[in-house]
């Protein structure tokens, strides 16, 4: 859907909306949050794993928004162009706390699920036997590190040269975190299944 | 099989799992592939890791935030001065966030914002009236229009009349039958400011007269990109 075509509250599209907020009506603005929030929100607390840093999070991606929203041109979708400053706002927040999560050392817990482990005999594939639930608790059981580059390839949709850019790190260390990162939902998958098996 | 040591062809589990992060998006070589076909161990963990990759595409944002985020943005948004918290329209003070404009463009001075507007089209007129006159009296002419960018200490009427003047003599040069449209046009656009601007000054807290005049000086600008546009060759 374009963002021409989306419709707000009956009488605003979403691109109107934006070129109001732009000369500061606040209503606009407010109908821009109503339909943006869930997808940052969302994106906020996959990243971070941490609900009430999700929303304090959520609250200063819309406050960026609303100070910077003058300079969109409408180069990209607005989504789009949110989304990114959203994904920024996470990464800054990280980046001050400290974290080693934006570290993309390959250092990073070394090994664990390094290439040459021994995956042990076969089981039963996961196909069929994740739900929603249950991959949402995986991916927040994630070191924050595989969290941070899983949530941005696979769920958000970034490329691996987008996120290099994004964390400033290679292409090839993007994709040694992410297969990682999915090394590690398997097993928290395998053992969620298997707790869940042994309780019934 | 599955101890990482055994496989099909050429390859062992050890081998392909070293390039696995690589394989689950290409698709792997045929060396990769025929050990895919009969290591079932490595079958099986490849065909997981694209399930969770493709049930990972399908969460969809569901989750919502509570009502003290949009509170929380509102009340940052009432402190900095860019939103009134009394308003129940939620105009906005000025046209631009009063952040990127410091606490001392509020209240009755907010009327500067368009004013600045109207001076950078005024300087873009005096940069291309300079490249009619010599290199000297465009100098002049642009250091002059640089100080006036100075609000602090300028009569913003005084100003705007020079600004006018000027206007006025870059199309009577250039388009002699428009001047006197512009004159009248420049008229009712200064009478329309003049009007909004009492009524700001009667009352600085009155949302619509600021309103009002920051739309005339929006109108005033206009005119002046207008006119910068037919002056010139």
């Amino acid at each position: 859907m374009t963002q021409a075509k989306k419709t707000l509250v009956p009488g605003l599209s979403e691109a109107e909306a934006i070129d109001r907020a732009k000369r500061g009506d606040a209503e606009s603005f407010e109908a821009l949050y109503a339909l943006h929030k869930r997808r940052v929100y969302s994106l906020c607390l996959r990243m971070t794993g941490n609900t009430a840093e999700a929303e304090d999070l959520t609250q200063e991606a819309f406050l960026q928004l609303y100070r910077k929203i003058a300079t969109f041109r409408g180069e990209s979708a607005f989504s789009t162009w949110l989304h990114r400053l959203a994904v920024n706002v996470v990464l800054m927040h990280l980046r001050k706390k400290g974290l080693p999560e934006v570290s993309l050392e390959e250092s990073l817990e070394p090994q664990e699920d390094g290439p040459k482990k021994d995956i042990g005999a076969r089981d039963n594939v996961l196909a069929g036997s994740i739900d929603r639930v249950n991959l949402e608790r995986a991916i927040e059981s994630l070191p924050p590190g595989y969290r941070i580059i899983f949530v941005l390839h696979d769920v958000e949709g970034y490329e691996h040269n987008e996120i290099a850019e994004i964390m400033g790190c290679s292409i090839g260390n993007s994709k040694s975190q992410l297969h990682k990162a999915r090394m590690k939902l398997r097993d928290l998958l395998k053992l969620s299944r298997t707790e869940k098996v042994a309780r019934t | 099989m599955g101890k990482g040591v055994s496989g099909g062809g050429n390859m062992n589990c050890g081998e392909f799992q070293e390039s696995l992060a690589y394989i689950i998006d290409t698709g792997g070589n045929a060396k990769q592939k025929e050990h895919l076909k009969e290591c079932s161990v490595c079958s099986d963990l490849v065909s997981d890791l694209r399930y969770i990759a493709d049930q990972a595409k399908l969460l969809v944002p569901m989750l919502e935030p509570s009502s003290r985020v949009w509170d929380g943005i509102k009340t940052s948004l009432e402190q900095e001065g860019v939103v009134k918290n009394r308003t129940a329209r939620g105009r906005l003070l000025g046209i631009l966030p009063a952040s990127r404009w410091g606490p001392g463009t509020r209240g009755s001075g907010i009327w500067m914002l368009p004013i600045a507007a109207l001076v950078l089209v005024a300087v873009g007129l005096l940069a291309y009236r300079s490249t009619l006159s010599s290199r000297q009296t465009a100098s002049a002419e642009l250091s002059s229009s640089n100080s006036a960018l100075n609000f602090t200490n300028v009569d913003s009427d005084a100003m705007s009349d020079n600004q006018d003047q000027q206007l006025l003599a870059a199309i009577a040069a250039r388009a002699p039958e428009m001047r006197q449209s512009y004159e009248q046009d420049l008229r009712n656009v200064n009478a329309y400011i003049s009007d909004e601007r009492k009524s700001v000054d009667t009352d600085p807290d009155d949302e619509d007269a600021r309103q009002a005049l920051n739309e005339a000086y929006r109108e005033k600008a206009m005119l002046y990109e207008i006119a910068v546009q037919h002056s010139q060759p």
